[in-house]
């Protein structure tokens, strides 16, 4: 499915009213994978959560293929990201109290008759990451690298044709981060998913297809590699 | 109600008709959950959040288990007093005295709790004894004890009508000086005691000296203050007085009726029994007049019961009243340990999680800190009714047993349909929480 990401004069607000993220034009080819870096709190993140239709959109539109989300209700924009997006978080946000394989098919618990697929999914992924897909450990006994290889295992499973990461290197050491941004690129690009990853880190950089610029809440446009 | 539907309702034996409520009262929570969860599988989410909070969780659940055993035990209690005090009642139809309160007679009669009360003279007590449809009209002399158990002074009639016709063990008094212990009397068969004159911690404990009783016989345990009672006959109490045998002189050995009312002291109360239920109602007339007071102990304790009845009406709204509020104070702490758990909560809906779903996880989360609380409420108000029946039975040897029927089932179910339903309340909250904001933490 062709889901092309193409964002025009998007503006997006803060509670107060200001604006905390601007963009005027950006555009993603399916199979790309794509960093965007700027300064902490620049907007990387909140430019991540626009895509995935997870913050209101002032102005602008923000288009998937023929998804324009920023004109779908709450209850679309969730039903997108269930069917097409797959996200990792900086400090992994797991169930603490549950399995690796009942982390990373998760969706399985609302998304109905998919529930064995994506089960199935995420046991495979989880193999694919070189984690035991079920060995009644919960991942409060897990490293690091551990839990944010599961959370990625859990962004994977239901094969979604878009991932979302913001900063998944943060919260690990170097060979850690390395492991995972390998496995993540590989994976993705396997697949030929669209990769977005918010990330100040300038190994997750040289690893991606383009590298865009967010600062003081402007999207800047691309930059550079390895500048 | 439609005429058709209460015919079915009538048609119903009372067990149907019990579980019937039971199930109506219930049927809104599980609809309620079924509709919630529909689709779903939330409970591994909510074994997590169960788990994570396992401490909190563990107090809302004891909170609303006492809140709710606070009612369970009320009505479980009420019951038993009722069917305790009724069941030591069974075998005293009809009690005539003097008049005055049929509570305070009642009392001193049945449940041989001390009093002092006027005494009905030997004219009065012939004149029942022969009246017609009268099968038993026997004294109850008390006021003296030993070791704290009554020593009452009637006839073998009464005795053998209070054990159903056959004593547990050993034979019927034969003698002036020999006893039929009740059940539970600390005194085996041969054993003899001397009474103290009058009852409690004022007794002269040495107020009889020189009277000797002997138990010859027991009568079976009836689960009533009689079963410590120490029977005697009613001859041996007025010598043991100083008074009258109730016979002529010459006749002084003689036992039971019929007694001379010229030579006979005083009763504070005639059992009266009747073999026809209609002729205690004729009897109660006839002996209702200026100088006796004739009732029927079953009625005395209907209208206390009643009064008990609306005691337990007005307590059992107040317990209700405290189980919403408990559980009202339990859903709003639930709506703050939410806050603990928006980041996970936020995280489903980033995800992309049905609103739905993040709504059945909370729903289901506090349904079963209900559900739980609710089931360990109900053994919560049973042993605390069997720990009251055991010490209620103790200080008054009426034998109050605890158990648990449908009323209580259905307070229970009416509790659980009402906060489960309140429980919506923290759930739509947590929908309208922030995502993102959350998810940054």
């Amino acid at each position: 499915m062709d889901l092309a990401l193409a964002v025009s004069g998007l503006s997006v607000r803060g509670d107060d009213g200001r604006a905390i993220l601007t963009v005027e034009s950006l555009k993603v080819a399916p199979g790309t994978a794509v960093a965007i870096r700027g300064p902490s709190g620049a907007g990387k993140s909140t430019l991540l959560f626009a895509l995935a239709g997870l913050v209101p959109v002032a102005a602008g539109s923000i288009r998937w293929g023929g998804h324009e989300i920023s004109a779908m209700s709450e209850d679309g924009r969730a039903a997108f990201r269930r069917r097409f997006v797959g996200m990792v978080f900086q400090d992994f946000l797991l169930f603490e109290e549950l399995s690796a394989l009942a982390n990373a098919s998760l969706a399985g618990a609302y998304s109905g008759a998919r529930r064995g697929s994506i089960r199935e999914g995420a046991a495979a992924m989880l193999q694919r990451l070189g984690l035991p897909s079920d060995d009644g450990r919960t991942v409060a006994t897990f490293s690091g690298g551990e839990r944010q290889r599961v959370a990625v295992a859990r962004a994977l499973a239901a094969d979604p044709a878009i991932i979302l990461a913001d900063e998944p290197t943060a919260s690990l050491d170097r060979a850690a981060a390395d492991a995972l941004i390998d496995d993540l690129v590989r994976l993705a690009r396997e697949s030929g998913k669209t990769l977005l990853i918010a990330s100040h880190d300038l190994a997750v950089h040289a690893r991606m297809d383009r590298l865009v610029e967010v600062i003081d809440g402007r999207f800047c446009g691309d930059v550079a590699q390895h500048a | 109600m439609p005429e058709a539907l209460s015919d079915f309702w009538y048609a119903l034996s009372p067990t149907a008709q019990d579980a019937l409520l039971f199930a109506l009262l219930l049927a809104p929570a599980i609809l309620l959950g079924l509709v919630v969860v529909a689709g779903y599988r939330p409970f591994a989410l909510v074994r997590a959040m169960l788990w994570r909070f396992r401490w909190t969780s563990l107090l809302f659940i004891l909170l609303i288990a006492v809140s709710v055993g606070i009612g369970v035990g009320l009505i479980a209690q009420e019951r038993g007093l009722r069917q305790g005090t009724a069941r030591a009642a069974d075998k005293f139809d009809l009690i005539v005295t003097a008049p005055g309160s049929e509570v305070t007679m009642m009392l001193a009669a049945v449940y041989l709790q001390p009093s002092d009360v006027p005494l009905l003279s030997g004219r009065v007590f012939n004149d029942i004894a022969g009246s017609e449809n009268v099968s038993l009209a026997a004294p109850i002399a008390f006021g003296d004890s030993f070791e704290g158990a009554p020593v009452i002074g009637t006839t073998a009639g009464f005795v053998t009508h209070l054990s159903s016709g056959a004593l547990a063990e050993g034979r019927m008094f034969a003698e002036h000086e020999e006893a039929v212990a009740g059940a539970r009397v600390p005194l085996a068969i041969g054993e003899t005691f001397t009474p103290a004159h009058g009852v409690g911690p004022s007794a002269e404990e040495d107020g009889h000296q020189g009277h000797v009783y002997r138990i010859v016989g027991r009568m079976p345990a009836s689960g009533t203050p009689w079963d410590r009672a120490i029977l005697v006959p009613v001859e041996s109490v007025w010598e043991v007085h100083g008074l009258a045998s109730g016979h002529a002189p010459g006749s002084e050995a003689r036992l039971g009726p019929p007694f001379d009312a010229d030579y006979f002291p005083g009763t504070p109360a005639i059992l009266v029994h009747a073999d026809q239920l209609w002729a205690n109602y004729a009897l109660r007339s006839q002996f209702t007049t200026a100088e006796t007071m004739a009732f029927f102990p079953g009625a005395v304790l209907a209208s206390l019961h009643a009064l008990l009845g609306d005691v337990r009406q007005v307590m059992s709204v107040m317990a209700v009243v405290t189980q919403v509020l408990v559980t009202a104070g339990v859903l709003t702490g639930l709506i703050i340990l939410m806050r603990l758990f928006a980041r996970r909560l936020a995280l489903l809906r980033a995800l992309g999680a049905p609103r739905r779903f993040v709504f059945a996880v909370v729903w289901s989360y506090a349904a079963f800190l209900i559900g739980a609380g609710a089931l360990l409420g109900i053994a919560v108000g049973f042993a605390a009714s069997a720990i009251i029946s055991r010490i209620v039975t103790a200080r008054t040897d009426i034998l109050i047993r605890a158990s648990l029927s449908w009323p209580e089932f259905q307070l229970v179910a009416g509790f659980v349909s009402l906060t489960v339903l309140l429980a919506l309340v923290p759930a739509f909250l947590t929908l309208a929480r922030p995502v993102v904001k959350d998810l940054r933490g």
